[in-house]
């Protein structure tokens, strides 16, 4: 008989990995804050701006794998049920980054009026500007909070809604009735979720936080290229996570079977993700309308050129050469490098979808980026460990657990 | 070419004809092939066959293909009759994926599926000995090369083993031209019979 | 040997009492009996719609394309409509394949085979538009790329339009080889089944000598995942070369980012559509309701609900972007002609908006779901739907256009138009039936493949292994 060590301890040493990079980030805040804060508007935006790329990105990969468990729920998968506790703990991210990431938007807007971020938030420009002055029924910093408001305090509500169910599957051995049940119930609430996701990851979420920082640029597959790049992201946080606690000696059930699915997911939608990348540049630089290209500029032939082939290479290139493979899928430190590559290669993603339009002549990309970023990290990895150690790694009683134990690749 | 023995045993279950493929590779018996209605997962390791590498072929070909359109159209639009296209450089790089993603699927699917035909020598009037006709619908038929042995003692011990209906066959184990709809004689016998 | 197993909550795959030879049988049945006379009628009815569109087509290459009502803006009408239309159609056998199988969805074996089919089919129909549309067609292989005698005149490799014949081609032979892989043991169940010389004969030749050989089958499986790996991204590619036609263009209401995964969404949309239509018919006539089941369609239903509501936000997306980008031209695109009822195509607009986001969304209820009438009919209006989004996409856009001297007349289709386009059903349906009478409708090795784990009989047996502890369970049969 197996016993299950399905109690998660946070290790010493895990907390001292999250202490010493939140003090890190904190301690790079501050200085970037005495250096930047207080200095030009350029220098003020550039600080904000890398601290709000970052929250963003790290809220979103978070919220990705929330949304992993929902769709892979409706889809009624029952192979990632082994690990499920684990997307679900890191999903336990989104209220705290979301916090973060809304008091920045508050500073930015409200507090700084850093017109160099966003620029439709100048009064004076707006009035002036015939397009932006169009734009303003919605393009409004009490539509944008509003908005920010109910995107992610639906995602925490809905994520926690989901996590409170799955705790149910603790208690005790369903039968076929109350089997089907629960997992009507998860249906319901992972449905809720994605059509709460679908309309603001998929449509106005990125508009206002993203997109609008190029007030008048405008492209359709925006949201949904951001989405993608999100979810590839999330896929390779729920695979990392998975394989520190695996090399810990916990979660037993899981192991090179479903790492394969992880690994497919992570190869799927990274071609997804260059897919959108595609479609959204090729018809830009086809059909070559100034209005359009404007947002090309500064990456494809400013002083981003090479973050911005870089950004291609990692994401696309990488994955697609690298994972294609099924032993390297099957490999746990294959995977971990290619989970800490595309990890990387979307934070770069996103570091170029924002930076070129707050700088467009300088390479903003150095130390404060990482210091921020380790702050990030390390309030991910203390928070995520006492939602892990909260309750059970497998949630024993589900009805498809089984099947996930002897699922094959 | 020539016919040769071999003991036929019929199985219903998979759960009866794995354990018997273990026994039989364990007794040192020849195993030439078990013929299932569907494909049998884990029976080619249990068989202990080797892994197929059609996927490196595929791959193989995939690769050709995209050299193929990248050099095609690069030649041609930029070497032999260079045009000005809606103001784009004679090198599109962009406008081209689309074909060349085209070509290196094409180039994959029809490689590897013209190396599995041939793999497995499958083509339009190409006929093989069926060892069991049921072994298309709901008969596991394994087959066991008896060479010189005594067949005797080969269908006692796969009776053991739970096989039923099992029989000794002299066939020819290539594959020749020719149709289902009249039986056919190969080639002039020349083997003798040892049985 | 591994265990097979699947949670007792899953709803049968298989239904009924059924062994391995009782699937070859039910499936088999069809072939091996004479047609029903319902078949008959169906069949020459598809034929004679077909000789509609043969004449139709006839009369157009004889007087040339002017027999069709296209005019000084509206360069394409419901040709190109047409072909969006079918190529949309056509993408669904490949999902069902391709996409679901990579999603591990096993409600996928039931409805395969004839889904791949239909794609085939779909993707032939819609190849006849643009061939016959080139007017000359007996110089149709200028398209090809090939060293010629009229010195070194190539064709344009960046053209969206040469990408398609591109597209268009590379899926229907990998569609057909997919199909026909999966094909091979099913046919030669028939042919060692066969009691008649012509069917010996003939399924002695299709099924090119297959004997189910492990080695065969470990190649034949290895082969079907790299296939489904390709055709996963070639699906995608098709539609998404199809919206390329119109995007990369800089005509308002053309010229917009979302379109090819919008257009991808809405192809497997129709696609699934169609399927369903198909497949309510064929279980009925065929008697194959085990095996087709109500959670069959179910599964169907809840992918229509879910890519219509993908296409219903590309909608809004495309609408409020007119509205967000501030540029006259989408605003006049999208506000006066397309959402706007009193605009000479509105009625198309709105029409397009109920069929495909509207109505669909009654199949957020289960009690929908699995109702064969409520599915039947939807299956149709989501087809008229994917109709006018297309039209509404080509004609909306280019009747009016940058210059108002050249603004045409209302542009509605001639009899040899609609002739076409009805004829283009008679070769879908004459095709669908010959398919259907010839070879087997579901993939039965496929079936037999999961029966064990699924069918309803072998369901009840294993509830033993419900019960047992997960630790127990997992130091069994845990690997």
């Amino acid at each position: 008989m197996v016993s299950i060590k399905e109690q998660f301890e946070i290790p010493a040493k895990m907390k001292t990995w999250a202490m010493a990079l939140i003090a890190i980030g904190i301690i790079s805040v501050v200085i970037g804050f005495i250096m930047h804060g207080t200095g030009t508007e350029e220098e003020q935006s550039v600080f904000w701006g890398t601290i709000m790329y970052n929250s963003i990105y790290f809220m979103l990969i978070c919220n990705a794998t929330m949304f992993f468990v929902c769709a892979v729920t409706l889809a009624m998968g029952g192979w990632h049920l082994v690990f499920q506790r684990v997307a679900e703990a890191i999903s336990v991210m989104v209220p705290i980054f979301g916090v973060i990431t809304f008091a920045v938007f508050l500073y930015i807007i409200f507090g700084g009026h850093l017109h160099s971020i966003y620029h439709w938030i100048d009064k004076d420009a707006v009035a002036k500007d015939k397009l932006l002055d169009g734009k303003s029924g919605f393009l409004n910093p009490t539509f944008f909070m509003v908005w920010s408001i109910l995107s992610i305090g639906l995602w925490s509500i809905l994520g926690a809604r989901m996590r409170k169910l799955s705790v149910e599957a603790d208690e005790s051995p369903m039968d076929y009735e109350k089997g089907k049940h629960f997992v009507w119930r998860n249906t319901v609430t992972a449905g809720l979720f994605i059509v709460w996701f679908a309309l603001t990851i998929g449509s106005v979420t990125p508009w206002f936080w993203l997109m609008s920082l190029d007030a008048h640029w405008y492209s359709t597959m925006y949201s949904w290229y951001t989405f993608a790049s999100t979810f590839v992201s999330g896929c390779a946080l729920i695979a990392l996570w998975v394989i520190y606690l695996k090399n810990k000696g916990y979660l037993e059930y899981t192991n090179e079977e479903h790492l394969h699915d992880l690994g497919k997911f992570m190869f799927a939608f990274s071609i997804f993700w260059t897919y959108l990348w595609f479609a959204q540049y090729m018809l830009i630089w086809y059909a070559n309308i100034p209005e359009e290209t404007i947002y090309f500029k500064p990456r494809v032939q400013g002083v981003y050129k090479g973050i911005f082939f870089f950004n291609l290479i990692i994401n696309f290139v990488a994955p697609i050469l690298i994972l294609m493979k099924k032993s390297t899928k099957r490999n746990y430190t294959m995977m971990t490098f290619m989970a800490v590559l595309i990890l990387f290669g979307h934070w770069i993603d996103f570091y170029q979808m924002v930076m070129p339009s707050i700088s467009k002549n300088t390479l903003t990309l150095g130390w404060l980026d990482f210091g921020v970023a380790a702050l990030f990290i390390g309030l991910m990895i203390h928070f995520v460990g006492k939602a892990l150690a909260r309750k059970p790694l497998v949630a024993k009683y589900h009805p498809y657990l089984k099947e996930s134990i002897i699922h094959q690749a | 070419m020539a016919k040769k023995k071999f003991v036929v045993g019929s199985f219903k279950e998979e759960s009866v004809l794995f354990p018997a493929v273990k026994a039989v590779r364990k007794a040192g018996y020849k195993i030439h092939d078990v013929f299932t209605p569907y494909a049998v997962h884990g029976l080619d390791h249990e068989m202990g066959l080797r892994e197929t590498s059609i996927h490196t072929a595929g791959f193989i070909y995939g690769i050709t293909g995209t050299a193929t359109a990248l050099g095609c159209i690069s030649w041609i639009l930029v070497q032999d009759w260079p045009l000005n296209i809606g103001g784009k450089p004679h090198f599109a790089l962009p406008a081209w994926i689309p074909i060349t993603f085209e070509l290196t699927v094409l180039f994959s699917a029809v490689g590897m599926t013209m190396t599995f035909c041939y793999l497995c020598q499958l083509a339009p009037f190409v006929k093989k000995h069926h060892f069991v006709l049921r072994s298309t619908d709901d008969t596991f038929a394994m087959v066991i090369d008896a060479g010189k042995s005594n067949s005797q003692e080969i269908i006692a011990f796969l009776e053991a083993q739970g096989a039923v209906d099992v029989h000794e066959q002299f066939a020819e184990t290539g594959w020749w031209f020719g149709t289902y709809n009249k039986e056919q004689q190969l080639y002039k016998d020349t083997t003798v019979d040892i049985a | 040997m591994h265990l097979k197993y699947e949670a007792q909550i899953r709803e049968p795959l298989v239904d009924g009492d059924k062994d391995y030879h009782q699937v070859s049988e039910d499936i088999c049945r069809p072939i091996e009996v004479k047609p029903s006379r319902l078949w008959y009628i169906g069949f020459f009815i598809s034929i004679a719609l077909l000789l509609f569109g043969v004449w139709s087509i006839y009369d157009q290459v004889v007087y040339g394309v002017g027999q069709w009502n296209l005019n000084k803006t509206v360069g394409w009408g419901w040709d190109i409509t047409n072909f969006v239309w079918w190529i949309g159609i056509g993408h669904a056998g490949t999902l069902i394949s391709a996409i679901l199988l990579l999603f591990r969805q096993g409600w996928r074996t039931g409805v395969n085979r004839a889904a791949e089919a239909m794609t085939i089919f779909a993707v032939i129909c819609a190849g006849q538009f643009p061939i016959w549309h080139m007017g000359r067609v007996w110089l149709a292989f200028f398209i090809m790329p090939y060293p010629n005698s009229r010195g070194p005149v190539w064709v344009n490799f960046n053209s969206p339009l040469l990408w398609d014949v591109f597209a268009v081609s590379t899926y229907f032979t990998v569609s057909l080889l997919f199909w026909y892989t999966g094909l091979l043991p099913d046919l030669a169940l028939i042919r060692d089944r066969a009691k008649t010389k012509f069917r010996k004969f003939f399924y002695g030749i299709t099924s090119f000598g297959w004997t189910g050989s492990t080695k065969h089958w470990q190649r034949h499986e290895a082969l079907s995942l790299v296939l489904a790996g390709l055709a996963t991204p070639l699906v995608l590619s098709v539609h998404t070369i199809v919206s390329f036609d119109f995007a990369t263009s800089v005509i308002p209401g053309w010229h917009t980012t979302i379109f090819p995964p919008y257009f991808v969404a809405g192809a497997i949309f129709s696609g699934f559509a169609m399927v369903q239509t198909l497949l309510l018919i064929l279980r009925r006539v065929f008697n194959l309701q085990d095996y087709i089941t109500l959670g069959h369609i179910e599964a169907m239903n809840k992918v229509i609900v879910l890519t219509g509501s993908i296409v219903g936000i590309a909608y809004l997306t495309e609408l409020f972007i007119a509205f967000y980008s501030q540029n006259q031209y989408e605003a006049y695109a999208f506000f006066y002609t397309r959402a706007n009822l009193f605009s000479p195509y509105g009625w198309a607009y709105y029409g397009m908006m109920t069929c495909n986001v509207l109505s669909p969304q009654i199949f957020w209820f289960r009690k929908m779901r699995r109702n064969i009438y409520v599915t039947f009919f939807m299956s149709i209006i989501v087809n008229i739907g994917m109709w006018f989004e297309r039209f509404v996409i080509i004609a909306t856009s280019i009747f009016r256009d940058y210059l108002p001297s050249s603004w045409s007349i209302y542009y509605s289709p001639s009899i040899f138009e609609i002739g076409f386009y009805v004829g283009t059903f008679g070769l879908f349906f004459t095709c669908f039936f010959l398919f259907s009478k010839y070879f087997p409708v579901i993939a039965i090795a496929e079936i037999k493949h999961v029966l064990k784990t699924s069918g309803q009989n072998y369901k009840e047996q294993v509830g033993g292994i419900e019960l047992q502890k997960v630790e127990e369970f997992a130091g069994e049969y845990a690997h």
